[in-house]
């Protein structure tokens, strides 16, 4: 090296020793400057808009309390969309707001929070974490193939209704996880140059995705968001009244309703798949070959996938037949002690695949949910929305329905199902109440188009975790993802109109 | 004890090692840019006396958009199937196209390096690559909590004298705010890839203060690592009483480039607003250069600054030089 070279380099070296790096501390200094402020100004501007709904003059028709929840559920809505402090740290925040700012007892405020519903969020989780370990994935494969035959369009259909199916009962995160790399493996054995199967991979991984996205309407095991739409319902359950009867939503009375939906919108899924993302290949033979081999090497059924299975089944019956009385979140919890005593997974994998914050932040969002309630917010907003509704015919019917699918898309969109539910759920419920409408119809019509999130990769949980897989781009999902809203809307309206009233509602 | 001293010496001297030589950050993200932003680095680090990291940012699910189930169950279903986690596969193309620029022609040995992080299977991982003039090709996948800090923090794991990152205009808001944010945040310069054509020389803009004249100098000594080095010159007036300083900068700056023994190719001084000229006036360039922005943060907060401005609006790459 020359003499001014290593001037050269040395110039260049004190450019960056004028920041000494000082582990830790150089993050923090640059942290705590004002883009601090600008990174999180999404806190700020909540914390705000709080402050202002509290300082404004009661409006009409809405008691104090009631406004005092309203500002919480706006503060932690915002903090839902935009994200600017880990989430679970919402769901503090609304614990800590109940028991300061509207003055509820803290044993009050900690007894609200873990209910049936709350129970089986957090067991389901435990399930899905030990049913993704049983490794059953290679089999479920080998076993699609062998029915579908090679046809790359005939395996996209295979895969959706196997996805879905599964799904509807251990929820769509479960699936994707464990057929995501059936998927992948699936592309990986066609061609190794992922521009030559672009396509192929958009419509295989998305099979799954819609598919497990699709079926997470079908029972209430199938998503979050389903146990805490049967949750609010529990609120209008009246012992003394045996006409408040059907807002206890046992397991088997949500499949009759919501079953069928799903079932019908999946040959639509794969259907709109072909047509946007043309496959490079029509044909899969290579790929199941080797797909065969893999499956070969795993050898015969081991009797602790027999064990699996079993127990699996078990739950699955518990749910129709015992949920009615012992609850559903009871079974859920009897089947992960069946998988964790039967040595099949692991403490340490349960507690390290689930994500405990989100139990938490289900719990605080359903226990400020049941808030909006009790103090009159609901029906409050319910209410001034009807008004609203009302000029352009959206205050009753197939026109409110429409109204209330279309709000939840939206707000679904932005935020994760199960948040979206737990938000609007008293609202929409209230508003059926005021409309004179059926809170069973109008809570199913948001439950079910909470699941229409497929234009985002935060939208429903299939996308993100097949999303993380990187064969898909963002833009993929906004390709597709409308005409799948689109579809799905339909379905559901015209199953809503022609279907349900058999169920007798 | 002395084990603990002996690290943190080892670590001193890794770092004193570290701060002699020129070090390029290379952040891949599978896009076309990233790839051109990588070839742009492996021409201007073929001296010795240069290092190549490539990393690739890998990000942690939260768990809530997941529905409550970790990402890390089904990147662990993946990898027992055999299959490789995104990233992986960028970061072994960005090494190709290395091979490709012969980069990799002698003996290079090579070293593998693991840290675990919660909520990833595979945690941070690292391939160093070092042959036996002491140049050496890093490897590195990260995981985050989003992109930009990932890049950030990786800038805390050893100084780095340039950061070089793809900013798409058709993947839009994005990977541009990736861009903004590590451009705004980075302690050394940043070089922001968009349509990267090299050999078309870089526009160094000059507004006549220390701070700019500071850069002019050190983007000459980067533009020194090319075979064919091109530099120009602008500086803007906002009108004509303000044209004579304008020239004068230019003047000034090109002195500074001709100490350095390089030759300016163009010089321009021009009235008009400054943004809008300097993105009009670069397109002919492979690199529009311009200093960080000497306004403290919250006036640059309130007005913004003129280099954040053409980083979000140019039409091809920028560096900010820092």
């Amino acid at each position: 090296m020359t003499e001014t070279g290593t001037a050269r380099v040395g110039l260049l070296a004190r450019s960056v020793r004028r920041v000494p790096p000082v582990p830790g501390l150089g993050h923090l200094s640059r942290t705590l400057n004002l883009y601090y402020f600008w990174e999180k100004r999404w806190l700020f501007i909540a914390m705000a808009v709080a402050a202002g709904m509290l300082a404004m003059p009661l409006p009409d028709g809405l008691s104090e309390e009631g406004l005092v929840v309203l500002t919480m559920s706006v503060f932690a809505t915002i903090l839902f969309v935009t994200e600017p402090v880990p989430l679970p740290s919402v769901a503090l925040m609304i614990i800590v707001g109940q028991v300061l700012l509207l003055g509820i007892s803290s044993t009050e405020v900690a007894k609200s929070l873990m209910t049936d519903s709350v129970l089986f969020i957090m067991g389901s989780l435990m399930l899905a974490v030990a049913v993704v370990r049983q490794k059953l994935d290679k089999r479920i494969a080998w076993l699609i193939v062998r029915v579908t035959g090679t046809k790359t369009s005939r395996i996209c259909f295979g895969i959706s209704i196997v996805s879905g199916i599964l799904a509807s009962f251990v929820g769509e995160h479960t699936v994707a996880a464990m057929m995501l790399p059936v998927g992948i493996t699936l592309i990986t054995l066609t061609s190794d140059d992922p521009h030559k199967v672009r396509n192929l991979a958009a419509v295989l991984l998305f099979s799954i995705s819609y598919g497990c996205s699709v079926a997470g309407i079908g029972t209430p095991s199938g998503g979050a968001r389903n146990a805490i739409m049967i949750g609010y319902w529990e609120y209008f359950y009246d012992p003394t009244d045996p006409a408040t009867d059907i807002f206890r939503v046992d397991y088997l009375t949500w499949m009759l309703y919501a079953y069928p939906m799903f079932l019908i919108q999946l040959p639509f899924v794969t259907m709109i798949l072909l047509v946007t993302f043309r496959p490079e290949y029509r044909d899969l033979s290579r790929a199941c070959v080797k797909l065969r081999t893999q499956v070969e090497l795993e050898g015969p059924m081991k009797p602790s996938d027999w064990v699996a299975i079993v127990i699996f089944a078990l739950v699955l019956t518990g749910w129709i037949t015992l949920s009615a009385d012992i609850g559903m979140g009871t079974v859920a919890i009897m089947g992960a002690i069946g998988f964790l005593v039967a040595g099949l997974v692991k403490w340490e994998d349960v507690n390290s695949g689930v994500n405990w914050g989100v139990v938490l932040l289900y719990a605080a969002a359903i226990s400020l949910g049941v808030q909006m309630k009790d103090t009159g917010a609901a029906k409050w907003i319910a209410e001034s929305f009807l008004d609203m509704l009302t000029p352009i015919g959206a205050d009753q019917g197939i026109g409110l329905w429409a109204a209330v699918s279309v709000l939840t898309t939206a707000v679904t969109n932005t935020m994760s199902n199960g948040a979206a539910v737990a938000v609007l759920g008293p609202i929409v419920l209230k508003m059926a109440v005021v409309a004179g409408e059926s809170p069973i119809i109008i809570g199913f019509i948001t439950a079910i188009s909470s699941a229409f999130a497929y234009l985002t990769v935060v939208g429903t949980p299939a996308c993100t975790i097949v999303y993380a897989a990187g064969y898909l781009k963002t833009t993929d999902f906004l390709k597709v993802g409308w005409k799948m809203a689109v579809m799905s809307t339909i379905v559901m309206l015209v199953g809503a109109a022609i279907y349900w009233p058999f169920l007798g509602t | 004890m002395a084990d603990a001293a002996d690290i943190q010496r080892e670590l001193e001297d890794e770092h004193e090692r570290r701060l002699k030589r020129f070090r390029i950050l290379v952040c891949i993200d599978g896009s076309e840019e990233s790839y051109r932003g990588l070839d742009y680095a492996a021409r201007m680090g073929g001296a010795d006396d240069c290092d190549i990291i490539l990393l690739y940012v890998r990000t942690i699910d939260q768990g809530l958009h997941s529905g409550g189930m970790q990402v890390r169950v089904a990147r662990e279903n993946m990898l027992s199937w055999g299959l490789e986690l995104p990233g992986i596969r960028y970061l072994r193309k960005g090494l190709d196209l290395l091979i490709e620029n012969a980069e990799l022609e002698e003996q290079w040995s090579s070293t593998v390096t693991h840290t675990d992080v919660e909520g990833d299977p595979l945690g941070d991982n690292k391939v160093e690559y070092r042959n036996t003039t002491g140049k050496s090709i890093v490897l590195k996948l990260k995981t985050a909590h989003d992109p930009a800090s990932g890049i950030l923090d990786q800038y805390e794991l050893g100084p780095y004298n340039l950061i070089i990152l793809g900013a798409d205009r058709k993947r839009g808001l994005f990977s541009r705010q990736i861009a903004q944010r590590v451009a705004r945040h980075a302690p050394c310069s940043v070089l922001a890839a968009r349509e990267l054509v090299p050999g078309r020389g870089h526009l160094v803009c000059t507004d006549g203060s220390d701070m700019a004249l500071d850069a002019v100098r050190r983007d000459a000594l980067m533009a020194q690592r090319f075979q064919a080095p091109m530099v120009s010159l602008i500086s803007i007036a906002r009108d004509d009483g303000d044209l004579q300083a304008a020239e004068d900068a230019v003047a000034r700056a090109k002195d500074a480039v001709s100490d350095i023994g390089l030759e300016v190719l163009n010089t321009y001084a021009r009235i008009g607003d400054p943004v809008d000229e300097i993105i009009e006036a670069g397109k002919e360039y492979s690199l529009i250069v311009m200093s960080d922005t000497s306004k403290s943060s919250i006036k640059r907060m309130l007005v913004g600054s003129v280099s954040s401005k053409v980083l979000a609006k140019a039409h091809n790459s920028v560096l900010i030089i820092r």
